[in-house]
């Protein structure tokens, strides 16, 4: 199953064209024509998914809500095509809202939790009186566990919220001059189940289920997504010609991110999913930046007739949001796990990445990085971090992360040794190679209910010996544990052996900039019971022990805990403390190996009480 | 100098795109001249069109169509692993 969620929304005043027109620019609009344009950019939304055999899911906004027209709109599509009459806080910055409110915030989470109380109650029985029902679909582009928890305990018949915008986070913020406040990096790609004490995170069980089903605003590129703002990379048009990957009005890209989507079916026990969600205000007539309406228009027309005669061909199921909600909990999964095993479909690499995420993490693994993780969200620490004025968190909604290989340096860049990164290194008479700086491919696989990334051997040379390190990892669902191994293949010289040394570079973070590492923990364990142990003052601290049975760190801002447990016996484990100008912490096993013999090491991150 | 106002087409500062910002352009009537707010970049349009040609040559395969089936097979030849 390849599902399809089509969403529009009549927006009325569409937050460009609305300052276009204050501006007197834009065809010098009045407020009422802009009404109008925006009804007419809906309609002609509404219009082209309906030429192609869509059903949509139409999101009333605030203000939408107060036009007898949009409301009519709806009612005859929901009649005529069956689109669903949904729900969305977005928008809500209008005049009606502004006059009742007194306030300027243009997005639901960034609201105090009692004016989110107010606007959830006001905009949901406003909805009611306008159609006699309640919705049962809703979203933002954000929404925190506790506002989804309040909606479900007042409006239990919601059953499905766009939840988040996937990775709109630091890289988003920037791109947008550092004036868009959606800072929310840390979720999954997919639909999920979230859990009730953060909305990122994939709920571990019924317990913890928040009662919806969670989708991200758009489904964007996994491999681009890494190093370039969200909001250039998604199943989008018009945010793909902002980001000129295009040439006039020929957009292959719109294509192939569909087509990749497609071919992630096979990874996921045969489902996939996309999200399209384009606002009006990327179908101006006034056009968008360079880009003129005729392209704006016509990358949609492509764009939809696409998925249209993909339909035809019985390739995707366009649903409504609610009827993709009711599909999914009797479907899917409620823990995941997910997978995405991405190729670069843009920049003309052999570049590759592959996401992982469960009930316990989020994992990001960069094959170009040798097959070093380069992103893991402890989603095992469930960690409450609501959002909005009032809130320690505020305006920075992510999910923290204890490896971030851009944010926070990765590999080796300097004399400060390695940023945040979980790799390997190996060494042969005094020389040190880390993996990530061997470029490899991986292949997805699953062996029962444990998914494989198989990375394909690297060959190193190290004084003079030629090696070929093989590396695999196996994710057991919802254990919180990654299974590494690390075989070597191949060696010039016979008899020759190699120091494997695997670690982790750890910190925590939702953005560039260093968090307070004070309080973390890090310690050996001995094989005869003796522990070496420090709390971290940025010392610049090291200890090794030999023969070690587990390496740990907890890092109690984040409420994590991860521990690097060895199979079988191994030279020595470490950690290294950090200092202030590599505010990281380090931990790692050491064991010497020769021809067809491995380290297997196991990753657990797990919650710290 | 008068007063800088957007042009008729809204373009970007091609060289804040170049680390990705995005950041409107204003347009002097007198010189016809474009200039940016945030960086220090000034040019014209044919100027401007011609980073962005610069800007697009990141995208090595703008214009080519990856299929399902293409996806699949991407990378897979050298999936040889070394036979020594």
């Amino acid at each position: 199953m390849f599902a399809l969620n089509l969403i529009h929304r009549p927006e009325l005043v569409p937050e460009y064209i609305d300052t276009d027109a204050q501006e007197g620019q834009a065809e010098q609009l009045s407020k009422q024509e802009v009404v109008g344009e925006s009804l007419d950019i809906f309609r002609l939304q509404q219009d082209i998914a309906h030429r192609n055999g869509l059903k949509t899911t139409i999101q009333m906004t605030y203000a939408s809500l107060y036009n007898d027209e949009a409301c009519e709109i709806a009612k005859e599509h929901h009649k005529q095509f069956g689109d669903e009459i949904g729900h969305t806080f977005l928008g809500v910055n209008c005049k009606e809202f502004r006059e009742k409110y007194q306030r300027k915030d243009p997005a639901i989470w960034l609201y105090t939790m009692a004016d989110k109380k107010r606007i959830v109650v006001d905009s949901f029985e406003r909805f009611n009186e306008a159609f006699g029902f309640y919705p049962t679909s809703t979203g933002s582009y954000f929404m925190d566990a506790e506002l989804i928890a309040f909606i479900k305990e007042k409006y239990p018949m919601v059953k499905i919220a766009v939840a988040t915008c996937f990775e709109e986070g630091p890289k988003v913020f920037r791109h947008a001059n550092n004036s868009w406040y959606t800072v929310m990096d840390g979720s999954p790609w997919t639909a999920w189940v979230p859990s009730k004490k953060n909305v990122h995170a994939i709920a571990e069980s019924e317990d913890d289920d928040l009662g919806i089903v969670a989708v991200p605003h758009l489904s964007r590129d996994l491999l681009a997504i890494m190093d370039n703002p969200g909001d250039m990379w998604g199943t989008h048009p018009q945010n793909i010609i902002r980001g000129l990957n295009y040439e006039d009005d020929r957009l292959p890209y719109m294509y192939n991110i569909v087509d990749h989507y497609r071919v992630l079916k096979e990874q996921n026990n045969g489902f996939s999913y996309n999200l399209v969600y384009v606002g009006p205000g990327w179908m101006g007539k006034a056009g968008r930046w360079e880009a003129p309406y005729r392209i704006l228009k016509k990358s949609y027309e492509d764009f939809l007739a696409y998925y249209g005669e993909l339909k035809k061909q019985g390739e995707v199921v366009d649903m409504t949001m609610t009827e993709f909600a009711d599909w999914f909990r009797q479907n899917q999964p409620r823990s995941g796990p997910i997978v995405g095993h991405w190729k670069d479909i843009a920049f003309g690499t052999k570049n590759q990445a592959y996401w992982y995420a469960d009930s316990r993490f989020r994992v990001q693994v960069d094959l170009k990085m040798g097959g070093a993780i380069t992103d893991l969200r402890p989603y095992a620490s469930k960690l409450s971090r609501p959002c909005g004025a009032g809130t320690e968190a505020n305006q920075d909604a992510s999910y923290p992360y204890i490896v971030q290989s851009r944010y926070r340096a990765g590999p080796f860049v300097h004399y400060a040794g390695e940023g945040a990164i979980k790799s390997c290194k190996v060494r042969y008479n005094g020389e040190e190679i880390d993996l990530s700086s061997c470029r490899t491919l991986g292949r997805a696989s699953q062996e029962g209910d444990v998914r494989v990334l198989t990375v394909k051997p690297v060959t190193v040379k190290l004084r003079g010996l030629t090696i070929d390190l093989a590396t695999t990892y196996r994710f057991a669902p919802n254990t919180g544990v990654i299974e590494i191994t690390r075989r070597l293949t191949h060696v010039s010289e016979p008899g020759a052996k190699i120091e494997v040394d695997e670690f982790l570079t750890s910190c925590w973070g939702t953005t560039e900039y260093p968090e307070d590492m004070s309080g973390c923990t890090l310690a050996i364990n001995g094989s005869g019971g003796q522990q070496e142990a420090l709390t971290y003052e940025y010392l610049s601290r090291e200890a090794s022990v030999d023969r070690a049975v587990s390496v740990e760190a907890v890092i109690p801002r984040v409420q994590t805990k991860v521990t690097l447990t060895p199979q079988g016996e191994v030279d020595r484990g470490y950690y290294e403390e950090g200092y202030s100008f590599a505010p990281n912490l380090k931990i790692g096993v050491v064991k010497t190996i020769g021809l067809n013999e491995e380290l297997v090491t196991c990753l657990k991150v797990e919650q710290a009480i | 100098m008068s007063q800088g106002r957007t042009g008729d087409i809204n373009y970007r500062c091609p060289i804040c795109l170049f680390r990705e910002i995005d950041y409107d352009l204003l347009h002097e009537p007198e010189a016809d001249q474009f200039y940016c707010r945030r960086c220090n970049w000034e040019g014209d349009e044919l100027e401007i069109l011609s980073l962005y040609s610069i800007y697009k040559q990141r995208y090595k395969d703008m214009l080519k169509r990856w299929t399902v089936e293409d996806i699949r097979a991407k990378d897979e030849a050298d999936w040889v692993v070394n036979d020594r």
